[in-house]
This record gives structure tokens, C-alpha cells and sequence, in this order.
């Protein structure tokens, strides 16, 4: 009888231009003993693997899902051998590639280091130009910088129970990716009411009106799923960055770009006459519970 | 005859080129092959870019580039005429969220790194536990998730503070993280209270525990570590915190340190392409990282290990547990003085108004970081980081060795791998 370990689907986790934040911040899952049995990991940046390094580069394996961390750069080499015929190879062999992080689905923070050679596997940014357009069907992208433990967790398990993971035009699953970072944001009310944010440091106030937060155009669960079990970014005042998009890193990350006071670019989906009207309306409304202190601590000194 | 060694999961991966003698290393040179770019894509950035680009150098030790950032951002505020008070707030939160990130990233070495690796050259049969690693570092990262949003990448430290106004909710989800993780590491690592652990003085105090940390440490006295992988005796803090004191050491003498004597030059590797430079002090090699700052704060069971075993594999391996346990307990001490009443961020004057230079220390999980910034008009003109691990794992000539080089000179080819390890490598971080 075979035994169930020799059914396990078996992943090569392999980089290219990175920084290791996808491969830390998976780390970070809960249960991750759990859903590491239900995989043998032939290669991994830093877990246990069975196979070597040296037999990954060989091309010499065959494995069920390819995880490709970091920007594609096809004069990039691995243990001295071109990153483009590893990926080629283990790309036709495997039955998922998944494209971890936005560096591997877009080009994302190191499409900078060789803007014209360097892009993610199947998307160039937006166009979808990269080295895996022949194998498409069987990619994932799970953009984020950096991804979210659980986005793989799904994807995985998923991908273990044999159902099908449903994507976007960006190849994105669309049950992670079909709400925006707004959602479940705890300043919700500010946005509704058109109350920005004074300064940094507060806990009054959207981010989206001076802070440069991204978050009403941006595709992800980072408010739904919370990072770390915890929190977010908008949840300590920090403004969304917009890191799961193709366009990401943008310039002037904690400023938003405003033409009459009204952000330039408005509420994925919304009109922007629709939006300027409604905004316009909100912005006579004064309410006190929402432009004053949220709590005023009595301070010590 | 010059043999080629490829290391991975180092956070990257590099090559050493070993040059052997009956069978010892005679000599052995350190490649870095990949390169980012950072300081290049940095160029024309607006100044606060930044907060969001540097924490992407690294995925292990992002947080201390976003405060290395930071603490830059503000000396250029200040070198421009507007400078910026931090509260005692903002200062004790932002020194809980950087040791936090050190507690993850000794978590994860020891138990993936450290213990699988010793286990290689002692022939080990005990059962491996590399995931207690990554446990320990996922509750140490929710602790500084509940500050900084999230970890890896977070962007919550800005010029004039940090972003985040937390309530005693937050403070108190944080300590008991912290009490849990204090658990974990008692439990599950040391096998005795952190509180008894903290009073060893003698390494002979290991003796009376049987748990993975007294199994280490006798592992590596096996393999005779105590004796091997020593190097120049000599450290470097640079870093000010409140958990350690910036200084030069001779063995454990300490002399006063100015950062403006750290130079990089490019590193020597005739045998492979390295994007690597070698960081120096007056020109001169130092070691740095939890040993060196365990001997600049005197902590008395490093300095008899020292006493007894030098700089050796062991010393460096043994300070790292050392760190895990203090820096636990300096963040759980850090936590009680948090006063939420006082100012989470003042306002500092607008970025494009900003013309000057600054430079921004900070000591990260292996050692000093160090990055200077040029801004006219607050976009960045020039960014330059200089990285711990181009301090202790440069690759220079024969006859000026770095202190990776010269700790492996003498060893077996698995012996110098081993001691390659022990300064904890990171191969994202010394290529940027």
C-alpha cells in the first residue's frame, strides 16, 4: 500500500531579485506545522527541504507547484545557472506556478534594478509581456509586497484539496483580491464623512485626503485578513501603499495628489463627478463627534 | 587547488572560494553575486520614499533599515534647521518594535539555522525542531505588528514620531505577546525560568539544565567550537539604544567611537563577481553583532565565556542566546514605561522645504546599520547604506583577512562552514 507521504504534492520554492520578505513573512503563519505536512518541500529558502539546492538548478526534479519569489531577471543566475532556463524548466514540469509576491507577478520593488529586462513572470506591470506567456494557464499571482501568510495558505490548501482557485484578469484569486484594503478599515467613518486625517499619529482622521492612502484602489484583504492575526497598516495610521498592484511602488507614497482639494484619483469604480458631489456635500456637514478627540487622555505632567 | 562552496539559505546565498592546505583552510574568499540596486533606485525618490523603499532591502531585518531611515530623515531636519524633539514615547516604542525584530531573527537562527547545523557535525539523532524558530519569531512579530501594522515592511516610524496612537487595548495585547513569548522561550528553549537564566555568570551554569539551549552549547564544546572560529578579538557598537552603548573594543576594553571612521571599500573575490563591499573602521577589520554588544554592556556571562573562550564560534553562537533572553526582558521593561498620554507624532515642516544631509545608526539584529542620506529639496540626491554583515563577512586579501576570513582560516572545509554561519549571514543585506 502506498504510504500518504508518497502523495503529497511536492513544491520548489525558488527566488530571483528579492528581498526574502515573502518566504519571512509566511513564516509568520499560524499552524504552520500544520500545513507544511500536507507538502513535501523539496526547496525552500530557509525550511527544511529534501532535495539540495544543487539538484534544483540541475533541473534535475519534478515537482507540483512552483513558487517563484522576486523580480524575473533573465540574466540573473542561481548556483551559476540562468534563473530563465530554471524557471522555463520547472514552469513546463510543475502543474501550479504561483508568482509570490509583487516582484514575481509584476516586476513590482526590483523591476527598478534593470527596468528594461527586469518584469514578474507573467505581467511587465500591467501588460501582460512576461518570460511565462506560454504557460499561463497555470499561474497564480499573489501580489503583495510582502504577501500575506494566509494568501499562500489558501492558495496551497486549496490547491491540495483539488478545488479550483478562481482569478482575476491579473491572475489573482479573486476570493483574496476582489475587495479593496478599504474594506474593513477601521476609519471608515472619517471617509464616509469626509473628515481627513490632521497629521500623522493620530487616531482621528482618513488617510486617503492628505496621507496618500491607497486603499479605496487597491485589491486586497489586508483589513479583513489582518496582518500578523493583529492589525494593518491603516489600523496605526500608516497610509495603504497600494503594494498589491501592478504599479507598485509609486512616488510620493505619504502625500496625496489633490486637484482642488479632491484626490485626483478617486474611489476605484466611482465616478468622479459622482464622487466630487457627494464629497462636496459632506464636506458642509460639521460633526463634532467626528472632528474632535476620539479620547483625551488626562496626562501625567 | 581553490574549491567552490555554494551557501544557501543565508538569506540569499553566496559563494566561498576555499584554498586548502593538508587539509585546513589556508585561505578562502567570500562572493556575493546578486545586486539590487537600492541606493540607485533611491535617487530622485521624495525623501519619505524612503520610509517605504529601505525596509525592502531585507525580508529578516526590514524594521531596523525603516529606523536606520528614520533616525537619517530627522538628522537631516535637523542639519536643516528644524529639528525635531521625539516623546519619550515615540522613542521607547520605536526601541520596542527594533528589539523585537533582533528576538524573531535569533529565534529563527538558532532553530533553523544554528541547531540543524551543529546537528550536521555532530552526527546528531536528536529530533530536529526548526518550526519552535519560526513560532517564536510569529508571536514576537504580532507584538510588533500591534505598533506597526504589520511585519515584514512596515513603514510606521516617520520624521516627528511614528504613526500609530495606541490605547491601553494595544498595551495590553503587547505584554501578554510578550508573556507568551517568554513562556515559549522557557519552556520550549531554556528548560529554567528567564529570570534564573539571566543570573548565569559562569558558562558551567549550563550544566545544570537539560533543554535545546544547554544541549547547543554542550554540542559545540563536542566539536570543540570554544577553540575554533576565532577571529580579530576586536567589536564594534555603533548603534545608540538604550540596550547597548555604542564603542570600539579591544578584547573587552572599550574606547569611544565616531561613526564619520566607518569606510567601505569593494570587496576582493578574483574567483567570482561579488557586488559586496568590505566596511571597515579607520581601515581596519571589526567584528560586530550580540557579542559585540554583549561585551560593550559587560553582561557578565558573556564576559566569562569571553574570559575563557575568546571571540570563538561558541562566544559568538552563546552571545546570540544570551541576547534572545536579555533583549525579552529589556522589551517586557521597555513596555511598563510606556506613557500613551504623550504625542505620537508633531508635526515637522513639509519635506520639499528640506535641503541638507543626514546619517541614521542603528544596530539591527547582526550589528551596526548605517545609512546617510543627501536631500535637496526633499527629493534624495544620494542614499548610502553601509550593512553589519559587510563588517564581519567582507572578502579582502590574504594578508588583511575580515573577520569571517581570518575565523576560518585553519578549519576543516565543514568546520569553516560551520563558523561561516556563526556571524549570522545576510547575503540581501550586504549586496542591497
Amino acid at each position: 500500500m502506498p504510504s500518504k507521504q508518497d502523495k503529497k504534492p511536492s513544491i520548489i520554492w525558488f527566488q530571483g531579485v528579492t528581498c526574502n520578505g515573502n518566504t519571512h513573512s509566511f513564516l509568520n503563519l499560524e499552524n504552520l506545522d500544520k500545513l507544511l505536512n500536507k507538502f513535501e518541500i523539496f526547496s525552500h529558502p530557509s525550511l527544511p527541504s529534501t532535495k539540495d539546492f544543487d539538484s534544483v538548478t540541475r533541473c534535475s526534479l519534478e515537482c507540483d507547484i512552483f513558487i517563484f519569489e522576486g523580480t524575473y531577471d533573465p540574466l540573473m543566475k542561481r548556483n551559476d545557472v540562468l534563473i530563465s532556463k530554471v524557471v522555463e524548466y520547472y514552469a513546463k514540469n510543475a502543474k501550479y506556478v504561483i508568482a509570490l509576491g509583487s516582484c514575481a507577478s509584476f516586476g513590482g520593488m526590483f523591476k527598478a534594478s534593470a527596468p528594461h529586462r527586469n518584469s514578474g513572470l507573467l505581467f511587465n506591470e500591467q501588460e501582460k509581456s512576461g518570460p511565462l506567456l506560454n504557460q499561463q494557464t497555470k499561474i497564480i499571482n499573489i501580489s503583495g509586497c510582502p504577501i500575506h501568510p494566509e494568501w499562500l495558505a489558501y492558495t496551497l490548501s486549496m490547491i491540495e484539496k483539488g478545488r479550483e482557485v478562481e482569478i482575476d484578469d491579473l491572475h489573482r484569486p479573486i476570493e483574496l483580491y476582489s475587495t479593496l484594503a478599504h474594506h474593513g478599515c477601521t476609519r471608515n467613518e472619517y471617509f464616509e464623512w469626509k473628515v481627513d486625517a490632521d497629521n500623522f499619529g493620530e487616531k482621528e482622521g482618513c488617510l486617503y485626503y492628505k496621507q496618500g492612502c491607497r486603499a479605496p484602489m487597491t485589491h486586497a484583504s489586508c483589513n479583513k485578513i489582518l496582518w500578523n492575526e493583529v492589525s494593518s497598516k491603516t489600523r496605526v495610521g500608516t497610509p495603504c501603499f497600494g503594494c498589491t498592484e501592478p504599479d507598485f511602488p509609486r512616488q510620493n507614497l505619504f502625500s496625496t495628489k489633490t486637484n482642488m482639494s479632491i484626490p485626483e484619483d478617486v474611489p476605484l469604480g466611482v465616478p468622479k463627478r459622482s464622487y466630487l458631489t457627494m464629497a462636496g456635500i459632506a464636506k458642509t456637514f460639521h460633526i463634532n463627534r467626528l472632528e474632535g478627540k476620539l479620547i483625551d487622555y488626562k496626562t501625567t505632567d | 587547488m581553490i574549491t567552490k562552496q555554494l551557501i544557501d539559505q543565508i538569506e540569499g546565498e553566496a559563494s566561498i572560494f576555499f584554498d586548502m592546505k593538508d587539509d585546513v583552510v589556508d585561505f578562502a574568499t567570500i562572493a556575493f553575486p546578486h545586486f539590487r540596486g537600492i541606493e540607485s533606485i533611491l535617487k530622485g525618490k521624495s525623501a519619505l520614499d524612503a520610509l517605504v523603499i529601505t525596509p525592502r532591502v531585507c525580508g529578516i531585518c526590514g524594521h531596523a533599515h525603516l529606523m536606520a531611515t528614520v533616525r537619517a530623515l530627522e538628522d537631516a531636519y535637523k542639519n536643516a534647521g528644524y529639528p525635531i524633539e521625539l516623546s519619550e514615547k515615540v522613542e521607547i516604542i520605536r526601541e520596542f518594535t527594533l528589539v523585537m525584530e533582533i528576538i524573531q531573527n535569533h529565534f529563527k537562527w538558532i532553530y533553523l539555522t544554528i541547531i540543524p547545523e551543529v546537528a550536521k557535525l555532530t552526527n546528531s539523532t536528536r529530533e530536529q525542531t526548526p518550526l519552535k524558530g519560526a513560532y517564536g519569531a510569529s508571536i514576537a512579530s504580532k507584538a510588533i505588528a500591534i505598533f506597526a501594522g504589520q511585519w515584514p515592511h512596515s513603514s510606521y516610524m516617520i520624521p516627528g514620531g511614528i504613526t500609530t496612537d495606541p490605547t491601553n487595548i494595544d498595551l495590553l495585547k503587547v505584554e501578554s505577546y510578550m508573556d507568551e513569548l517568554i513562556g515559549f522561550f522557557e519552556k520550549e528553549s531554556l528548560g529554567i525560568s528567564l529570570e534564573k537564566f539571566l543570573a548565569f555568570e559562569s558558562c558551567k551554569d549550563f550544566n545544570t539544565l537539560n533543554s535545546d539551549i544547554s544541549h547547543l552549547e554542550a554540542s559545540l564544546v563536542d566539536i570543540k567550537m570554544n577553540d575554533k572560529g576565532l577571529s580579530y578579538d576586536r567589536f564594534l557598537v555603533i548603534g545608540e539604544h538604550i540596550f547597548t552603548k555604542p564603542s570600539k573594543l579591544k578584547q573587552t576594553r572599550p574606547f569611544a567611537i565616531d561613526a564619520k571612521y566607518v569606510n567601505t571599500v569593494d570587496a576582493y573575490s578574483p574567483d567570482q563577481t561579488s557586488y559586496a563591499k568590505n566596511a571597515q573602521y579607520k581601515n581596519d577589520f571589526y567584528e560586530t553583532g550580540p557579542l559585540a554588544r554583549a561585551i560593550a554592556t559587560n553582561l557578565p556571562i558573556v564576559k566569562n565565556m569571553h574570559r575563557r573562550f575568546k571571540d570563538s564560534a561558541y562566544s559568538r553562537v552563546m552571545a546570540r542566546v544570551f541576547e534572545l533572553a536579555t533583549l525579552l526582558e529589556h522589551a517586557k521593561e521597555l513596555l511598563s514605561k510606556i506613557d500613551i498620554s504623550q504625542k505620537s507624532c508633531l508635526k515637522s515642516v513639509d519635506i520639499p522645504k528640506i535641503t541638507a544631509k543626514g546619517i541614521g545608526i542603528v544596530e539591527a539584529p547582526r550589528g551596526p546599520l548605517l545609512h546617510s542620506v543627501n536631500i535637496k529639496d526633499g527629493l534624495i540626491q544620494d542614499y548610502k547604506i553601509v550593512t553589519p554583515t559587510q563588517f564581519n563577512i567582507g572578502s579582502s586579501s590574504k594578508s588583511n583577512p575580515t573577520p569571517a576570513q581570518k575565523a576560518m582560516k585553519g578549519m576543516t572545509q565543514a568546520e569553516a562552514l560551520f563558523i561561516f554561519r556563526t556571524f549570522d549571514v545576510c547575503s540581501v543585506c550586504t549586496t542591497h
